[in-house]
C-alpha cells in the first residue's frame, strides 16, 4: 500500500489491466506468460531474469521448516544470479543474511558511472508476508537525496514491477526483487544524483563530510 | 541450522567473492590487437576471417586444414575456405604449404586429396567391382568427379593390391570375368574353321557378353578381345595366322586347303586359279609356284609338266602326219584357248616345228602343219582361175578410186556408198591384225606381214598406170603420206586398204572354201570363228598375192591396150563432138521457128550424139575392165555398138560416184530436146574421165565444112536413090549459101528449102521445090501402098520415080553448077 501510495492514479490503473492480463494468462503456459508480461523491461534485465532460477516453495519467514527450503533456494537462485553476473562482467552487490532466520539482509551495492565507482549500502527485511509481498530495499545512505525513494531510503519501484512479481508470487526470490527492482532504479537514478551533485565520489565524499 | 543451508550459505559467500571474470568490447580488442602490433608485441602474421570478428594465425589455419583433410580425406579448397571462414586466397596459400609438407596429400583441381581416401575409393571401387565384374573408369571418374586420367594414376599402383582386377581399354575387370572372356575367345577362334574377319568376330562376341549381362553389361571393347586373342596366339592356345591385325586364317583351314589342292593337282596335274580363288587363296600363282616348284603358271591354270609332254607328244604326231590338230581336244576341258597358246609355246616340238616353218598356230589353240596350209592353199589357188575375173572386177575399181579419194580428204569415215564391207569382214581384218601382232611378239618370221605389204604396195602400183597423171599423182601422195604417217595412223591405212581387197577374197567366202576342201573341219563341229578365220585371214594374203600377181601380169598386158584406147577413144571423141557442134551451128538458123528447132534439135541428138554417147560409155567401161587387169577381147569395132537407153543407164550407173553422175546426166540429156545441153554434160563426163572436148574454132570449122561438102557432093554426084539425094541436097546447098552444116530429116525439108528461096534464082528454087514436091507424095503413096504390085497405086509410085529420076540431072546440076 506503501508502495502506490504517492502515484494512486496509476496505480489503479495498472490494477485493471493486470487483472485483465491474470484472466487471459491464466490458459497461458508459464514461460509465455512471463514473457507477455514483461513488456516494458529493458531487453537484458529480461533476459537475466529469465535466466535466474525460479522458486517452488511458497513460504514465509513464520512457516518454519518450509521457510527453510524457501530459503535453500533463495540462496540458490542468488548463486546463480551472482555467478551469471561474475561471468558477464556484471558484478554489482554482496549481501549476506544478516540474522540466522534470513529475514534480514544486509550488504552494497554499487553502480559505474564515468569510470567511478559510487557503491551504498543495501539492507532490507523479509516481510511477513514473502513472498507474496516483495521485500523492500533500503539504500539508507540516498535516503533525502532522490524522489524515488520512500522515507528510510526504501526504493520507489516502476509501475510494472509490482504487478509482476504478484503475477509470479512464489516463484520469484530475493535474486529476482534485486534484479528486477535495484539494476534499474540504480541504473536509472546513480546518473541523475551524481550529475546533480546529489551524491559524490566516495573520494569527495571522504573530504566533504571531514568538512 | 541446517547444513544444507550452511553449506548454501557459503557457496553463495564464495560465488560473491570469486572473481569476475573482465570483459572487453570487441572495439576495444581490435584497438588493442593494432596496439600490439604498432609496438612489435605481435610479430607474426595475424590472418582474420571472413566475418571480421576473428584473428586467426596461419598455423593455426594450418592446423584448421589438416583437421579438415582428416574428417573426409577429400576436401574442396572452396569448401574449406566456407567452413574456416578465412579467405580463399589464404587458404589457398597454406594449403599449398600443408600438401608440400605432406607427401600424402595431393593437390588436384583444387581439392586436396589424401592417399587414404584414394585407398578407401580402391576399396569401394574393388566391392563394386567383385559385385559387377567390371565397372568402366568414367563411370567411377564421374561418380568421384574426378578425371579418368587422374583416377588410371591412382588406381594402376594399386591394382592387384587393393583392387583385384585388370584394367584394360577404360575398363576395370575381374581375373574371373577376364578369365570368361578368354574362354569365350578361345572358344570361337576354335570354332572358327574358315579364314574370318577378327572385328566381326568381336562383334558377334560382344553381342553374346550384352546378352548374358542384360542391360547392364558394358560393352566390351573389341580391342580387349584382340589383345587376349593375341595372347593366346602367342600361347599356342588356337592355331592359325594372323594378318593385318584382323585377317585370320586358322591353321585347320590352311591345312585343308592345302590338301585339297594336292590332292586335286596330283590327281588331274592340272588345277584352275578359280578353284584356288573358292579356296580362298587370293594369290594363286605364288601360292601354287612356291608349293611345287616344278609346274607351270598359265593364264587361268597351273599345271604339271607332264601335261605339256602329253600334249607336246599329240602335236609332234599331228605336224609329222602333215595335219593340223586342236590342242584344245588333247587338253582336259578346263583349259582356254590362251592357256592352250601358252602350252603350246612351251612344247619343244611346237617350238621347234615353228622355227623350222613345219608348223602353224592359228586361233590360239590350233596347230597346222605347214603341209597341210601348204596343201590347201594350193588346192586353193587352183580354184582362183575359176573366180578370178567373174564377178568383181568393176567393184575392184571402184575400191581403187575410193582409196585415193579417202587418202585425199584424208577422211576416215566408213558409210560412204563405197564402204560397203560389211563388220563382220572388218572384224576379221582386225582379229588378222591382232594375229600378226602376236605373232611378231614371237619373233617368228612371218610371210602374214610380209604379204601385207606387199599387197599394200601392189595396190598402190596398181593405181599408177590406171590413171591419168593426175590421178597418179594423188597415188603417190597416198603412198608417202603412208610412208610418213604416225604408226597408227599407218596401220590403220593398211587395215583400209586390207579391207578394200578383202572385197575379192571375202573371208567368208575363204571359209566355205576351206570347209569344202577340208570336210573335217565341219564334222568335226569346230567353231568357224575361233579357226576357219584365222585359217582364212592366214591364206587370204597368199592368195590375195597370187592373185595380184596374176593381176599385175595382165595389167602389164593391158598397159599398151588401155594408152591405145584411151588415145583412140579421144581421135574418135574429137571428131564427133566437132561434127556435133558443126551441126550444132547449123541449128541456128532455124532458132525463129521454134517447132523446126525442136525437131531438129531432136534429130541432131538422135543421129549423132547416140552414137558418140554409145561409144564413149562403151569404151569406158572396157577401160574399167584392163585397168582392173582383166584380158578384154579387143573389139575392132567400137562404134558399131549401139545401145539402148536402158543399157546407157545400166552402164552408166555401173561406174563410180561422180563419174557414174555425169555419166547419168549425159544420158539423161541425150533423152532430152537441146543439144546445148547434152554439150555441156558431155563436157563434164569428158573432163571426169580425163578426156577433152574440143571446141570448134573457126579454121577448124572450115577444114571441117569443106570435107563436108566434099563428101556429101561427092554422096550427091554417087547418089542414086531419088528420094535420099534431096536432104543431101538441100544441106549442100546449105552449106554454099549460109557454111552451116544441116542435118535435117525429112519433115524439116521443106521448111529448109523455103529458107532457101531468098538465096537461090527461081528456077533453081523451082526445081527444088517440085522434087521435093515429087519426093513427098512419093513417100505418101509408098506408105499408103498395100505392096500389092497390081495396084494402081504401084504404078503411080513407079511414075513417081520416074519423075523424080528424071527431075536428078537438074537437082545434082543445081549442086554442082556454084560449085564449078
Amino acid at each position: 500500500m506503501r508502495v502506490s501510495e504517492p502515484k494512486k492514479g496509476t496505480t489503479l490503473r495498472f490494477k485493471t489491466e493486470s487483472c485483465r492480463e491474470i484472466i487471459i494468462l491464466r490458459f497461458l503456459s508459464l514461460g509465455l506468460e512471463l514473457r507477455t508480461t514483461m513488456e516494458g523491461w529493458d531487453p537484458t534485465t529480461k533476459s537475466t531474469l529469465t535466466q535466474i532460477p525460479l522458486l517452488t516453495v511458497k513460504a514465509g519467514p513464520r512457516d518454519g521448516a518450509a521457510w527453510t527450503q524457501r530459503l535453500k533456494e533463495e540462496y540458490k537462485a542468488l548463486i546463480a544470479y551472482t555467478s551469471m553476473n561474475k561471468s558477464r562482467d556484471n558484478d554489482w552487490f554482496r549481501i549476506s543474511a544478516a540474522n540466522p532466520e534470513g529475514t534480514r539482509w544486509t550488504g552494497k551495492c554499487w553502480y559505474v558511472h564515468n569510470l567511478l565507482k559510487y557503491e551504498f549500502d543495501l539492507q532490507f527485511d523479509i516481510p511477513v508476508t514473502y513472498p507474496a509481498t516483495a521485500p523492500e530495499l533500503e539504500l539508507p545512505q540516498l535516503d533525502g537525496k532522490t524522489h524515488k525513494m520512500y522515507r528510510g531510503g526504501k526504493i520507489c519501484l516502476t509501475v510494472h514491477f509490482k504487478p509482476l512479481w504478484a503475477k509470479n508470487s512464489p516463484r520469484f526470490g530475493i535474486a529476482h526483487a534485486l534484479c528486477l527492482g535495484l539494476a534499474p532504479w540504480l541504473a536509472a537514478e546513480i546518473p541523475i544524483l551524481v550529475d546533480s551533485g546529489m551524491i559524490k565520489h566516495k573520494d569527495d565524499a571522504v573530504s566533504t563530510s571531514e568538512a | 541450522m541446517d547444513e544444507e543451508l550452511l553449506e548454501l550459505q557459503r557457496q553463495f559467500e564464495s560465488a560473491q567473492q570469486a572473481k569476475s571474470s573482465i570483459r572487453l568490447s570487441e572495439r576495444n580488442v581490435v584497438e588493442l590487437v593494432q596496439k600490439l602490433r604498432q609496438l612489435n608485441i605481435i610479430d607474426f602474421d595475424l590472418l582474420h576471417t571472413v566475418s571480421g570478428k576473428e584473428y586467426i594465425t596461419p598455423e593455426h589455419l594450418r592446423i584448421e586444414i589438416v583437421s579438415e583433410i582428416k574428417k573426409l580425406g577429400r576436401v574442396s579448397l572452396i569448401d574449406l575456405a566456407d567452413t574456416i571462414g578465412v579467405d580463399l586466397y589464404h587458404v589457398e596459400k597454406q594449403a599449398q604449404i600443408v600438401v608440400a609438407d605432406d607427401s600424402l596429400l595431393m593437390l588436384i583441381n583444387g581439392e586436396i586429396i589424401s592417399d587414404w581416401y584414394w585407398n578407401n575409393v580402391c576399396e569401394e571401387i574393388n566391392d563394386r567391382l567383385q559385385e559387377c565384374s567390371q565397372i568402366a573408369l568414367a563411370e567411377i571418374a564421374a561418380q568421384l568427379q574426378v578425371g579418368s586420367e587422374l583416377l588410371v594414376t591412382v588406381l594402376e599402383p594399386r591394382l592387384g593390391t587393393r583392387i583385384k582386377g585388370r584394367l584394360e581399354g577404360g575398363q576395370l575387370y575381374t581375373p574371373a570375368y577376364v578369365a570368361r572372356v578368354n574362354a569365350m575367345v578361345r572358344g570361337a577362334a576354335r570354332g572358327i574353321t574358315v579364314p574370318m574377319n577378327l572385328s566381326a568376330l568381336w562383334g558377334s562376341l560382344q553381342l553374346l557378353l550384352q546378352e548374358m549381362d542384360g542391360a547392364s553389361g558394358v560393352a566390351v571393347e573389341g580391342s580387349f578381345f584382340q589383345s587376349m586373342f593375341n595372347g593366346l596366339v602367342k600361347e599356342g592356345q588356337v592355331l592359325g595366322s594372323v594378318r593385318a591385325g584382323v585377317h585370320w586364317t586358322p591353321s585347320v583351314f590352311a591345312i585343308a586347303q592345302k590338301e585339297c589342292v594336292d590332292s586335286f593337282f596330283s590327281q588331274n596335274s592340272v588345277v584352275s586359279y578359280e578353284a584356288l580363288h573358292k579356296l580362298g587363296i587370293t594369290q594363286p600363282i605364288q601360292f601354287l609356284q612356291s608349293r611345287y616348284p616344278e609346274g607351270i603358271p598359265l593364264v587361268t591354270l597351273f599345271v604339271h609338266p607332264s601335261t605339256v609332254e602329253m600334249l607336246d607328244a599329240a602335236v609332234e604326231d599331228a605336224i609329222e602326219r602333215g595335219s593340223w590338230i586342236d590342242s584344245l581336244s588333247v587338253l582336259p576341258t578346263s583349259f582356254v584357248p590362251q592357256d592352250a597358246n601358252k602350252m603350246l609355246s612351251l612344247c619343244p616340238s611346237v617350238q621347234t616345228a615353228l622355227k623350222a616353218n613345219k608348223a602353224l598356230i592359228l586361233g590360239d589353240s590350233y596347230v597346222f602343219s605347214t603341209g597341210f596350209v601348204k596343201d590347201l592353199y594350193e588346192r586353193m589357188e587352183k580354184d582362183l582361175d575359176t573366180i578370178s575375173f567373174s564377178g568383181p572386177s568393176s567393184t575392184g575399181l571402184a575400191d581403187d578410186w575410193h582409196v585415193t579419194k579417202v587418202a585425199k580428204s584424208g577422211q576416215e569415215t566408213s558409210g560412204t556408198p563405197a564402204d560397203f564391207n560389211d563388220t563382220s569382214s572388218e572384224s576379221g581384218s582386225n582379229k588378222q591384225a591382232a594375229d600378226r601382232g602376236s605373232k611378231k611378239k614371237k619373233g617368228k618370221p612371218n610371210t602374214n606381214t610380209k604379204t601385207g605389204a606387199v599387197d599394200n604396195s601392189s595396190d598402190n602400183q596398181e593405181s599408177v598406170p590406171a590413171k591419168s597423171k593426175k590421178n597418179q599423182k594423188k597415188g603417190k601422195v597416198t603412198s608417202s603420206s603412208l610412208g610418213s604417217d604416225s604408226k597408227s595412223n599407218t596401220k590403220k591405212d593398211v587395215d583400209k586398204i586390207k579391207e578394200e581387197s578383202l572385197g575379192i577374197f571375202s573371208e567368208d567366202e575363204l571359209c566355205r572354201r576351206i570347209t569344202e576342201l577340208v570336210p573335217d573341219f565341219e564334222e568335226q563341229g569346230i567353231d568357224p570363228e575361233t579357226v576357219l578365220v584365222p585359217l582364212a585371214s592366214h591364206l587370204r594374203p597368199m592368195l590375195l598375192n597370187a592373185w595380184n600377181e596374176r593381176r599385175k601380169a595382165a595389167l602389164t598386158d593391158n598397159g599398151q591396150k588401155i594408152k591405145r584406147v584411151l588415145d583412140n577413144l579421144q581421135k574418135k571423141l574429137d571428131e564427133s563432138s566437132l561434127n556435133m557442134q558443126l551441126y550444132e551451128k547449123g541449128l541456128d538458123l532455124f532458132e525463129d521457128n521454134p517447132s523446126t528447132s525442136g525437131l531438129l534439135h531432136r534429130h541432131l541428138l538422135r543421129t549423132t550424139a547416140a552414137p558418140m554417147v554409145d561409144m564413149l560409155l562403151s569404151n569406158m567401161d572396157m577401160l574399167n575392165k584392163l585397168k582392173n587387169g582383166l584380158d578384154v577381147q579387143d573389139t575392132d569395132n567400137p562404134e558399131s555398138i549401139s545401145l539402148s537407153s536402158g543399157d546407157r543407164i545400166a552402164l552408166a550407173k555401173k561406174f563410180d560416184g561422180p563419174l557414174s553422175a555425169k555419166a547419168i546426166a549425159v544420158v539423161e540429156a541425150l533423152e532430152g530436146k537441146r543439144v546445148e545441153a547434152y554439150m555441156t554434160t558431155l563436157r563434164a563426163l569428158a573432163d571426169e574421165c580425163g578426156l577433152t572436148v574440143k571446141k570448134l574454132d573457126k579454121k577448124l570449122e572450115r577444114t571441117l565444112l569443106h570435107s563436108y561438102r566434099k563428101d556429101l557432093s561427092a554422096q550427091v554426084s554417087a547418089e542414086t536413090d531419088p528420094v535420099a539425094i534431096l536432104p543431101k541436097v538441100v544441106s549442100l546447098l546449105y552449106i554454099q549459101f549460109y557454111a552451116r552444116a544441116l542435118q535435117a530429116p525429112g519433115r524439116t525439108i521443106s521448111v529448109a528449102i523455103s529458107k532457101l528461096k531468098d538465096k537461090l534464082d527461081d528456077s533453081a528454087y523451082k526445081t527444088l521445090e517440085e522434087y521435093h514436091a515429087a519426093t513427098v507424095t512419093l513417100l505418101t503413096l509408098i506408105s499408103a501402098s498395100t505392096g500389092d504390085e497390081e495396084d494402081c497405086t504401084s504404078d503411080r509410085t513407079l511414075s513417081k520415080k520416074e519423075l523424080l529420076e528424071r527431075l536428078m540431072p537438074a537437082l545434082k546440076a543445081l549442086v554442082s553448077r556454084p560449085s564449078q
